[in-house]
């Protein structure tokens, strides 16, 4: 497998807080890379410091030592090339599908009309043409999570960061989503370059990724990063599948 | 549950029958009724200026005091002090900034009537937009700041839609209890000096100088109807409309509801079609704030220098609110250490434990009645049909408007024992106390999830267990929320409770701080320094009684009972 071209450079990235005097580790030298054309997933059990992990490399929390480099620069908070997709959808409620996907845009002041085309665009892309004008509270948990998504996408990111993005769902729902996640992933009209995902759930990981990146509890370290090398589409039932998870299982518990 | 037109006309017909009926019993006062309309104008004008005032305050206040930690340290402390200072603390300074210094014009008048009515309004409003913005979802911050959504756009489609179901459920809070003060507002009177601005408010209190019971009733019967027509047209519809920006309580999947959770004021009629030709010409009106406000959003993040100058302004605006506090606060201080005491300085421990008393008394009382009628109220809907309408509208008159009717029959009731002050200043403190812990208990018991009644009737729970193991610890979040918010109109209450002039006659209670704060306000005479120490040692209890009493039971409850206080 040739690696594309370097996207995001994570090197010695630790994190630790203070409470009450105490020192807690949360990351201890995590260091990996994301390439043109990943799908990484970040997989270890709670507590391994994976969302504060992808916090840091949107930029919503800085690293206590070590340095996260974006397309060669030190990441900044607020950058519309890197997108991310929440756990709890984190829509505003009072805003409707179309306003909500539109936001980000309008933030960066792109004109009325051009960010309107681009939001319906997306929203056809997920799946929910005719749903523009509904409000989040209308929608079903699945329908929440594709505005979620629509919302990254419309911003062309060239990092799509996902938060546990399915773990609010039903197993069904879920499994739905994550083949449409893969299906957008494959088409060459629709960013981003490179996906980066953080979960807790192993067959997850191995469904989806190229590179899964395993880490252990407390403080968060990497364990060891691996290449899944199964064909696509990934079948459930498969011994080699199996043996995928086991190994995963063994790394991290 | 909306009513229908039969009842409408009904009620309709038994007004006009009042009316009627008034009329032949006093002609004089019906033919007042047409300058009625006229004055509840006013007041309806006097109280939204006030309101507006106190939005735009609240709004900048609580934003700045959730969004930046350190403007949060200090202003957080001043409104706590603001909040509990009681209204008639404001009558001299608001006549010393608006009355003098416009030179004793009506302008000056109406200005020192509209603070003091804004006094009444503002504090709480100002923290319902600090507590709905500091529990905020953080993943709506973060998605903000993801997305580059800043300063006034953040602002514009996150903090202030996130403030809008607690500043609307505040507002309804504030213009019950700005009603209560207007008619202590409309006719102020400091030392020698006495204002009266043409309102309801003045008519009422008029009325009960000259002791004209039919005037009375008609003034009261006037705010009544004003109160209903607000009601009906603009809080009802606007508190429905601010269910949309509620926060949804699952991630996951459509949200649930076991039982529909209580609104005040569903019985009131809706007239759809009035709705629909509003929100038609309110449409526009929306869309041009977002059109005119849009342009605004790329000019600010434009032009950083603008924003700073705001800051710094911002930044001098709290200075000015601080030094001025701190000076106030000095000064005073040092005027009361300087100078001999005055002369009833010493009855103020006495007067706070009698009013201390007087409030505890009511507050048990209003306990008393309200849980049983609250339970009463939630199991059965029949009652609930026809009792919630006739408590809404009863809770709706404030209780000064009261003050000439609760002193007939204290007169009436003791007035051989000569008790009849300290009897009307507990009633008074009852109705000010009472219709808060009533909704709010009636609010809890309707959020009791279905599922957990009938779990309760699967268990074979009833009688005395059932309230001491289901229904008692699934109210005390709104208990307490309806307790602190009681106790602290009560306090205010007491101030215009315990000293009432009525018909040429003062009633006042034997000890009392409110009494000691009205006489020093109204009475003739050097009396701001006993006003100052006074208000001062009512400002500590108050404060006392929310840090060292509700505050550590709110902690301990909190850990074992969801509370939300609004």
């Amino acid at each position: 497998m040739t690696a594309g071209s370097l996207i995001l450079e994570v090197k010695h990235v630790s994190k630790s807080y203070s409470e009450n005097g105490k020192e807690f580790r949360v990351l201890e030298d995590v260091s990996f890379e994301i390439h043109d054309r990943d799908f990484i997933c970040i997989v270890g059990p709670s507590g391994c410091g994976k969302s504060t992990l992808l916090r840091e490399i949107v930029g919503l929390d800085l690293p206590t030592s070590g340095e996260i480099r974006f397309e060669g620069k030190p990441v900044q908070a607020e950058n519309p090339r890197i997108s991310m997709v929440f756990q709890s959808f984190a829509l505003f409620p009072w805003l409707t599908v179309l306003e909500n996907v539109e936001l980000g845009l309008e933030a960066h002041k792109v004109p009325e009309e051009e960010r309107r085309g681009k939001a319906k665009k997306y929203i056809d892309a997920v799946g929910l043409a005719g749903f523009e004008n509904a409000y989040p509270r209308e929608l079903s948990g699945g329908m929440k999570q594709r505005v979620g998504i629509a919302r990254a996408l419309v911003m062309d990111p060239t990092l799509l960061c996902m938060d546990e993005p399915f773990s609010a769902l039903d197993a069904l729902t879920a499994q739905n989503l994550r083949d449409e996640i893969l299906q957008l992933w494959t088409n060459p009209d629709i960013p981003p370059s490179a996906v980066l995902m953080v979960t807790h759930s192993i067959d997850e990981a191995v469904y989806l990724a190229d590179r899964i990146v395993a880490m252990s509890p407390r403080p968060g370290r990497i364990v060891k990063i691996e290449s899944v090398d199964l064909p696509r589409p990934r079948n459930r039932k498969e011994p080699e599948f199996y043996g995928w998870v086991d190994e995963i299982y063994s790394l991290i518990v | 549950m909306a009513v229908t037109r039969k009842q409408l006309r009904a009620a309709a017909a038994v007004l006009v029958l009042l009316a009627a009926v008034a009329a032949v019993l006093a002609p004089g006062a019906a033919l007042n009724a047409g300058s009625l309309a006229l004055l509840a104008l006013y007041s309806t004008i006097r109280m939204a200026l006030a309101f507006i005032l106190s939005l735009v305050f609240a709004v900048a206040f609580g934003t700045a005091a959730a969004t930046s930690k350190r403007a949060g340290e200090v202003l957080i402390p001043i409104l706590d002090i603001l909040q509990s200072v009681p209204i008639l603390a404001f009558f001299p300074p608001a006549l010393l900034f608006f009355y003098y210094s416009l030179g004793g014009s009506a302008v000056g008048e109406e200005f020192a009537v509209i603070f003091l009515i804004f006094t009444s309004m503002a504090w709480n409003m100002a923290f319902g937009v600090y507590e709905a913005l500091t529990t905020l979802p953080g993943d709506l911050k973060e998605a903000a700041s993801v997305f580059g959504v800043r300063d006034w756009l953040r602002f514009r489609r996150l903090f202030f839609p996130a403030t809008i179901p607690k500043l609307v459920y505040n507002s309804m809070l504030s213009w019950t209890v700005g009603w209560f003060y207007l008619v202590a507002s409309e006719a102020i009177s400091s030392g020698s000096l006495n204002l009266e601005r043409p309102g309801l408010g003045s008519f009422i209190f008029a009325a009960g100088q000259r002791g004209d019971v039919p005037a009375i009733l008609l003034g009261i019967g006037a705010l009544a109807v004003v109160v209903l027509l607000l009601d009906t047209f603009l809080w009802r519809p606007l508190s429905v409309w601010s269910e949309r920006f509620r926060m949804e309580q699952t991630a996951g999947g459509p949200t649930t509801r076991t039982t529909a959770p209580y609104e005040r004021l569903r019985w009131l009629p809706r007239f759809p079609r009035i709705r629909r030709w509003l929100s038609a010409r309110l449409a526009p009106l929306a869309k041009g704030w977002n059109r005119a406000a849009s342009p605004l959003d790329h000019y600010y993040v434009s032009h950083p220098k603008l924003v700073r100058t705001v800051r710094w302004v911002d930044l001098a605006m709290f200075l000015v609110i601080l030094v001025s506090v701190v000076v106030t606060g000095v000064v005073g201080i040092a005027a009361i250490l300087t100078s001999p005491m005055p002369a009833l300085a010493g009855e103020i421990p006495a007067a706070i434990a009698a009013s201390l008393g007087r409030l505890g008394l009511a507050y048990a009382s209003a306990l008393a009645w309200t849980i049983p009628v609250a339970a009463w109220v939630v199991q059965s809907p029949r009652a609930s049909r026809f009792v919630t309408p006739f408590l809404e509208v009863v809770a709706s008159i404030p209780a000064t408007a009261l003050f000439p009717l609760i002193i007939a029959f204290a007169v009436l009731a003791v007035g051989a024992f000569g008790l009849e002050a300290e009897l009307s200043a507990y009633m008074v403190a009852l109705f000010a106390m009472q219709w808060y812990l009533l909704f709010n208990l009636i609010a809890g018991m309707r959020s009791i999830p279905g599922d957990m009644r009938e779990a309760a009737k699967v268990f074979g729970l009833r009688g005395r267990i059932y309230w001491k193991r289901v229904l008692l610890p699934a109210i005390m979040p709104s208990l307490l929320t309806g307790s602190i918010t009681a106790w602290g109109a009560g306090w205010n209450a007491l101030i215009v409770a315990e000293y009432i002039s009525y018909a040429g006659h003062v009633y006042r209670v034997g000890a009392g701080i409110g009494y000691l704060i009205a006489y020093s306000t109204y009475t003739p005479g050097d009396q701001g320094r006993l006003l100052l120490l006074s208000v001062l040692a009512l400002v500590v209890v108050v404060l006392a009684m929310n840090k060292l009493l509700w505050r550590p039971i709110i902690k301990r409850a909190s850990t074992r009972f969801r509370i939300e206080i609004q």
